[in-house]
């Protein structure tokens, strides 16, 4: 058997669960208003929600008697006890009047009922004995001429205003109810719904968790296979290199090409897996940088004059451009010149013959939460920086290609049969390395014009010291 | 179901789903129409300013035993739209029988296979087993152009374990015939788990011939499609 909301949803226990008291209070006094006629109210449990009445003069009269009390007190007890299930009665009381209790219906279930009177009916012509003869004491006179004050109603009318009335506190009820139900409904849905959210979230935290250990994992594989690598790979570029320098015997011409061959790739394979490490390192935050002042326009130049003979062979022009006046970098020199030079192979790289490639630096500044932050144009201090420009005019970058290009192994041309090599590490290494430093990098790029590189390096990192 | 025996009733909760704009509301607002001012209580629709339900509509009828039991069942709808899914759950909540209330229109074969799986889904996260659950399909606005032939409904009928009804809620045709098929196939449930006629004396082909007799449904020997 079911329990909880879903029988609460379509149930009402009682009037007084759903009906506003006021809204009751209201409707009774207007009624009283309109019809002279006494009102309770009651819950199914018997207890009084409104009640709106004028004490009869015959009442108040037959309430100075004893005997006449005390068959008054039993005609409201009798009228109190009238129970859910005797539906409409018309109870009459010993002065002849009537009280009316109708028994309130919603849904089919008993929640409460209303007792109109008392009121002496229409029809009525006599004056009853039972009033007459209550109390051995009583002054006919009186009780008759009290009685006269007492509302007169036909027993047609009394029905048709009970139907009325009913008609009435149902209206509320459904209304009431429409609105209770409506509001139970909200805070379940919404608590339904943070549930959902709330498992959801769980969830994606659990699934974010197990990425992080997987990406710490795979960053423990790299550091150790790269290792791994490293070393055999030390021992081939060695004994290739005996082998060229004569140590083992002359070479002939083609023997000494291959084995230059073999010293050359291995070189390339070992330069490959120091990316790798470093990809590695930076990414569990184990490289350290060995920070000292460097002359900005002496880096250029020293990149410039490492690519100049592949530009030549491939038909391309470098150009410096470095201005008057930049300061002085503190940083790393091995890593600043590693940055540089990613970047101007890149440009080599993805720039055809005809094309120039111009490599710059000059002053800036930079702001501490890259400008944008909220009250930044207040809070955010700005620090000398040199900003390192390279430029070529190759075949650019797409624009939603820009913000990936940073993504460790990512490649622009991701297909196996592409045209450029690499680990796909290189930028990414690039972007991590300047971060280390404080600084930022970013892109300006058109497909077919050419991609520039801006690289912002503080002067002194906020933590140096000199 | 739950059992009042203080006040002598027994109640029924009976669900309509299916999706958005499918009629559900239309099939209550039908039987409601169509059914005897005795029975039935008023309807209660909890709606958004566009029409479209915003909770679920409500329609309470009750019926006489014979063993003077007060038999109360209650039909909710559901929120169609698929946003609500929270508020179908909780509505899904005990429900003793579902009428799942899917469009004729062609256009709507996919919205009728989302609507079903997310009710077994919701059954399921209700601790329902959908296997268990009565249940019967109503295709309906069988008026419209485009729509599934009545060929291919009944020899999808004949192939699936639920009974089928046509209708034409609008007009008030095949709405009583959902609802007492949902009643017989749902009582039939509850006797089997609650032993209603050892326990209470609610005999089950009394019971459903007096609801037939209070809905003003005629009793025919023509079963579903």
């Amino acid at each position: 058997m079911s329990e909880g909301l879903d029988l609460n949803l379509g149930d009402i226990d009682g009037l007084e669960q759903v009906i506003d008291r006021e809204a009751l209070a209201e409707v009774c006094r207007s009624f009283f208003d309109l019809f002279g006629i006494s009102i309770r109210v009651f819950s199914r449990t018997g207890a009084l929600l409104s009640d709106v009445h004028e004490e009869q003069a015959v009442c108040r009269y037959v309430n100075t008697l004893s005997e006449g009390r005390r068959a008054c007190g039993t005609t409201v007890t009798e009228v109190k006890h009238i129970g859910a299930t005797d539906g409409v009665v018309v109870h009459p009381c010993f002065t002849g009047a009537n009280y009316r209790v109708v028994p309130i219906e919603y849904h089919s279930r008993h929640v409460g009922r209303f007792v109109i009177g008392p009121y002496l009916p229409a029809e009525r012509t006599e004056i009853p004995k039972t009033l007459l003869t209550v109390d051995p004491n009583i002054d006919a006179d009186k009780a008759i001429a009290a009685l006269g004050d007492m509302p007169r109603v036909r027993e047609e009318t009394a029905l048709r205003i009970a139907h009325h009335l009913r008609n009435i506190v149902d209206l509320i009820l459904f209304s009431s109810h429409r609105a209770h139900l409506t509001s139970e409904m909200h805070v379940a849905s919404v608590r339904e719904s943070y549930r959902e959210l709330a498992e959801k979230n769980d969830a994606l935290q659990s699934a974010y968790n197990r990425l992080k250990e997987l990406d710490q994992l795979k960053s423990n594989f790299l550091a150790t296979v790269s290792h791994e690598l490293r070393t055999p790979l030390t021992s081939i570029i060695g004994y290739s290199e005996m082998l060229t320098s004569g140590i083992a015997g002359d070479l002939n011409e083609e023997q000494n090409e291959f084995v230059q061959t073999i010293h050359d790739k291995g070189d390339h394979l070992l330069s490959l897996i120091a990316s790798l490490l470093d990809a590695s390192k930076l990414e569990q935050g184990q490289l350290t940088l060995n920070r000292v002042p460097l002359d900005a326009g002496q880096l250029i130049r020293s990149v410039v004059t490492t690519i100049i003979p592949n530009a030549k062979k491939k038909g391309i022009a470098v150009e410096s451009q470095v201005e008057e006046g930049v300061p002085t970098v503190i940083g790393d020199s091995i890593r600043i010149h590693q940055i540089l030079q990613n970047l101007a192979d890149n440009a080599l790289k993805f720039t055809t013959k005809g094309g120039t490639i111009i490599l710059g630096a000059r002053a800036t500044e930079m702001m501490d939460d890259d400008g944008g932050g909220f009250g930044a144009v207040l809070m955010a201090a700005s620090k000398p920086a040199v900003e390192f420009r390279i430029e070529d005019t190759g075949m650019g970058i797409a624009q939603d290609q820009v913000e990936r290009i940073f993504d460790a192994f990512y490649q622009v041309d991701g297909s196996s049969t592409r045209e450029h090599g690499g680990a796909g590490l290189g930028l990414s290494i690039v972007k991590r390395l300047i971060e280390a430093h404080g600084g930022s990098i970013r892109i300006e790029s058109s497909v077919g014009v050419g991609t520039t590189f801006f690289v912002t390096i503080p002067e002194a990192p906020d933590t140096f010291d000199l | 179901m739950q059992v009042d025996f203080t006040a002598r009733e027994l109640t029924v909760k009976l669900v309509y789903y299916g999706p958005a704009l499918s009629g559900k509301t239309t099939n209550l607002q039908a039987v409601h129409e169509l059914v005897s001012e005795d029975s039935k209580g008023r309807l209660m629709t909890l709606e958004t300013r566009d029409d479209r339900t915003l909770f679920f509509d409500l329609l309470p009828l009750t019926f006489n035993s014979k063993s003077g039991l007060k038999v109360r069942v209650k039909l909710f709808t559901v929120p169609g739209q698929v946003i609500h899914s929270a508020t179908r759950r909780l509505v899904l909540q005990g429900a003793d029988g579902i009428a799942f209330i899917a469009d004729s229109q062609r256009s709507e074969t996919k919205a009728n296979q989302v609507a079903f799986l997310d009710m077994q889904k919701n059954l399921r996260d209700n601790g329902l087993d959908p296997a268990k659950t009565p249940l019967v399909i109503q295709f309906n606005k069988r008026d419209l152009p485009d729509i599934r032939t009545d060929v291919e409904l009944d020899a999808l009928a004949k192939r699936g374990r639920e009974p089928v009804y046509k209708a034409v809620a609008v007009r008030g045709t095949g709405v009583l015939e959902t609802l007492i098929g949902l009643l017989e196939r749902s009582w039939a449930q509850l006797e089997t788990e609650h032993g209603l006629e050892e326990k209470f004396g609610l005999v089950p082909e009394e019971v459903l011939a007096e609801v037939r007799r209070q809905l003003g449904a005629v009793e025919t020997e023509e079963g579903p499609q």
